[in-house]
Formats: C-alpha cells, structure tokens, sequence
C-alpha cells in the first residue's frame, strides 16, 4: 500500500522528530554523503556532449523522483514510518516559517559566515560535518532570501505558469528551451543573472550556501524542495492526462541531442530504471 | 617530461580505485595521472600577471576581487575535446570547475544554479559565495576538461575526483596489466556511486 508523503508544515512534533533523526542516522552511517557524491556526478551540462541525465535534460524529473525513492529508502530502513516531507514555498516564504524551525530544519545560517547554528544539523551538534563540499568548509551554510541581494521566492504564479504548459519538454530537450513543463519547472532562462532564476533555480539561490553549489544534498531541504518539484509532476499528469514525458524515442543519429538525452524507454543512469517506469508512483507513495 | 596526452592515456590504463574518502591512495594516483597536464596547463597562468579586461576575447585573467585572486587563462584549441570554448580558473590558487551552458554562459560548481555570460563573471560570482576563511575543496570533477580523453573525464567526474595541483611531483604510473579498456575498479562496495542504489 502506498505510503503518504506529507507537508512538512502538516507534520506532528513527533513525526519532525523521527524525520530529523532517521535523516541523522543516514548521515552517521555514511549513506548520506554518497547521495551528495552522486549529485556532483550526475551535473552535466548542456554546452557539453556527454549525456545529461540529472539537469538541463528531461530526465530532470524521473532522475530527482529516483534519487528521493532512493534516500526515501535509506530513511525507511532507518525507521519505516518515516517519508520525506515537501515544502511548499509558494505558501512558507519567510526566513522563519516552515521548514526553518529549530523542530526540523534549523535557520538561517548567521551573517558572519552563513553558518547554520540552530537546529540538529547546526555544526556544534557534531550530527552534521560536510565530508563532500564544494569549499573546505566544514558546516552548513544558508543565506534564506540572500541578504546582500534580496530575492523572492517563486510564487504560485510561477509554478502555474510551468503546470499550465501542456507539453512536457521540447527539442533541443536542454536549458535552453522556452516551452514546455520540464524547463519551465526546473527554470533555466535565456540569458545570464537574474533571468535563469525560475521556479527551481530559483529556489536553490534563495536557499543559498551549500544549496547553491554542485554539493547541494548537503542542506537537507534539498529533499523537502524536490519532493514538492516531484508532487508538481503529478500534479501536471493530472491536469495533461493525454500527455506525457518526452522525448518517446531517442534522438537520430543526425540529431545533435544524439546520445545525450534520456528518451522514454532508455534506461536513466545510475539506475536501470526508464522514465517510463517512473511515471506513474501511484503504488509506491502519494502527497497530501 | 611526458605531454599531457600521454599522460592522460597512460593514467586511462591505470586501475583507478576511489575510497570513500579523499585518502592518500587516491590523491597520489591523480597526481600521478594529472600532474603533468597540470603543470602544462598551469604554466601560462603563472606567466599572465597583467590585468585583464572580463570582456569576451581576452585569453587570460589574473585580478584579486573581494580579496581573492581571480586567475583564468583560455585553453589552447588543441587539447579541447567537448567544447568550443575551455578556461583553467583558479581563485586564491584552488581550481574552479566551470561548466557550459548550450547559450555559451558559465556556471561553477559553487554557483550550480545560475549561469554568467564570461569565466570572470561566473569566477566573480564564485568568490561573492565564499565565506569568510573559506577556501575551494577539491570537489570539482574535471578541472583539466580540455586536455583528457571523455573516458577519463566521465570516469573523474562520475568518481568526483579532481586533480591536486598543490604537488607535481611523483609520477605513480605502477598499475599492472593495463591491457584492458580505461574501465575504472568499481570494486568500492557501499562507497561508490553503486551504493546509494536502494
């Protein structure tokens, strides 16, 4: 039976609890690292030829759904009643609302450094020690709202802007596209600055600190973002039931997105898992 | 000394073993595979001390920005395998890993998620991200992109290996029978990629 994936705002004293510690515990037995490792490994982009499985390809989905299912597991064999929480932050989009109470995630890093110091992955707990980071840096960093610069978190608006779009990704399937639901989701714009900052870039920047790096599994919101990332995918299956992921085959050989994309039925790395098996998670868990 | 090609290659036939951690094991293997591109690659760095305008077309950089130095030097055309277009930064002497957009922008491994039209843009932009004390890890997967075979550089990346440029000595090139195909030992149970596999 399928399990329920829940609000983080929605979750009871107790069920923070057994999240925070299962997520501690994963850490402590060094699963936790290897999922920041294969994040790093995985970030190709499009301005090269290899084949992009995680980002800037429409495999951004079904790769992220693959990696939660995969920490979702770590957590469950931890403690089976845990599952990842989402944040919606379309609803919680201040510094101090959900997910960055001292119960769940912690706050915002300090102004000094950006070091989080509160909550049970604050540095000093010695729960919490980056091994894989993009600096040497040794704690977890954050900069909610980025201060130096203020940003807004995306709104409703931006995310409907990405459901309402009927079709799932178009070619040339990289960062460049400006239709289709997968970039619009993950956000990348035309040009530089300010302009490729939508709905999941963007919220990778308003994090800031390790969230915005190569190594960003290393804040533990990077899983409450992307269970919501992953519950809009359901959300647009929904509200587009005769449409579904592309691209349905592979690119020709003439193509220049020839051997650099992930199609419907083509296995996505690291997993022998297709898009089209990861479609539908119907049986495994649902959000509420 | 040999040229980085034909270190490269005969790196790609070494057995490459990744622990979990950044051992000495590991490290000297990559100085052993990169120490050689990288003395290359870093020579003209050394020799460009004047400022450089961040306008698309110069060749180098070298400027201290917010207290650290900014220094970039564009690729020789010969060595580039996967782009158009390859720079070799470094900030206060660290490598920085920069990655292509389709559009021609630059991100870096620190500024994963936005992207800058020039390498001093996205290397400025690094350093705006860096706190107090902090200095680049050895995370970046590729920083000798330009100058390795994509089998090499696929394995490097996908193993999160970089190059140690603090040490361009020992060449450790003893792996036996280097017959095979540059197939890296996977053979690193729950600490390689295969372990994060429910």
């Amino acid at each position: 039976m399928a399990y329920v994936r829940k609000n983080a705002g929605a979750l009871t004293a107790t069920e923070r609890k057994r999240f925070v510690d299962a997520v501690l515990e994963v850490k402590r037995r060094g699963e936790y690292d290897e999922f920041v490792r294969t994040h790093v490994a995985y970030f190709a982009a499009d301005g090269e030829t290899q084949l992009r499985t995680a980002h800037m390809a429409p495999s951004f989905l079904p790769w992220h759904r693959r990696f939660l299912l995969d920490m979702e597991n770590a957590l469950r064999r931890v403690d089976g009643s845990v599952t990842l929480p989402y944040w919606d932050w379309t609803r919680d989009r201040t510094a101090t609302s959900v997910p960055w109470t001292k119960d769940l995630l912690g706050g915002n890093g300090r102004r000094s450094d950006q070091q989080v110091t509160t909550g049970p992955f604050a540095y000093a707990t010695g729960n919490w020690t980056i091994k894989v980071g993009v600096t040497d840096g040794r704690y977890l960093t954050r900069d909610l709202g980025r201060a130096a610069s203020p940003i807004q978190l995306p709104t409703k608006d931006d995310v409907s802007w990405a459901l309402n779009d009927p079709v799932y990704d178009v070619k040339p399937w990289d960062s460049t596209v400006t239709q289709g639901f997968r970039n619009k989701l993950e956000g990348w714009g035309t040009g530089s600055g300010s302009a490729s900052w939508h709905n999941h870039n963007r919220v990778h920047r308003w994090v800031g600190g390790a969230m915005l790096g190569a190594a960003s599994v290393n804040d533990p919101v990077f899983w409450l973002h992307h269970a919501y990332l992953d519950m809009q995918w359901e959300r647009w299956q929904q509200a587009h039931s005769s449409h579904r992921y592309l691209p349905a085959a592979p690119p020709g050989t003439g193509d220049a997105q020839h051997g650099r994309v992930v199609a419907r039925h083509d296995k996505l790395p690291p997993w022998s898992d297709t898009p089209d098996q990861l479609e539908n998670m119907s049986g495994v868990y649902r959000y509420e | 000394m040999v040229d980085g090609d034909d270190a490269a290659a005969a790196g790609a036939t070494e057995q490459i073993r990744a622990d979990t951690t950044a051992g000495p094991g590991r490290r000297r293997m990559m100085r052993g595979l990169l120490s050689c591109a990288a003395a290359l690659a870093l020579a003209p760095v050394v020799a460009a001390s004047r400022p450089a305008p961040p306008a698309a077309g110069g060749d180098s950089f070298d400027e201290t920005y917010r207290g650290r130095r900014i220094q970039g030097v564009r690729l020789p055309e010969a060595g580039r395998s996967t782009s158009d277009d390859a720079w070799r930064i470094t900030i206060d002497g660290r490598p920085l890993h920069l990655m292509r957009r389709a559009d021609g922008t630059w991100l870096s491994m620190v500024d994963h998620y936005t992207s800058y039209r020039t390498p001093l843009e996205a290397a400025r932009a690094a350093v705006d991200e860096l706190g107090p004390g902090q200095r680049l890890s050895d995370l970046s997967p590729d920083p000798l992109d330009g100058m390795l075979p994509d089998g090499v550089k696929d394995m490097m990346g996908r193993m999160g290996l970089t190059v140690d440029t603090g040490g361009m000595g020992g060449m450790d090139m003893s792996g036996g029978g280097g017959t095979g195909a540059p197939v890296p030992d996977m053979g690193m149970g729950a600490g390689g990629r295969h372990g994060v596999r429910a």
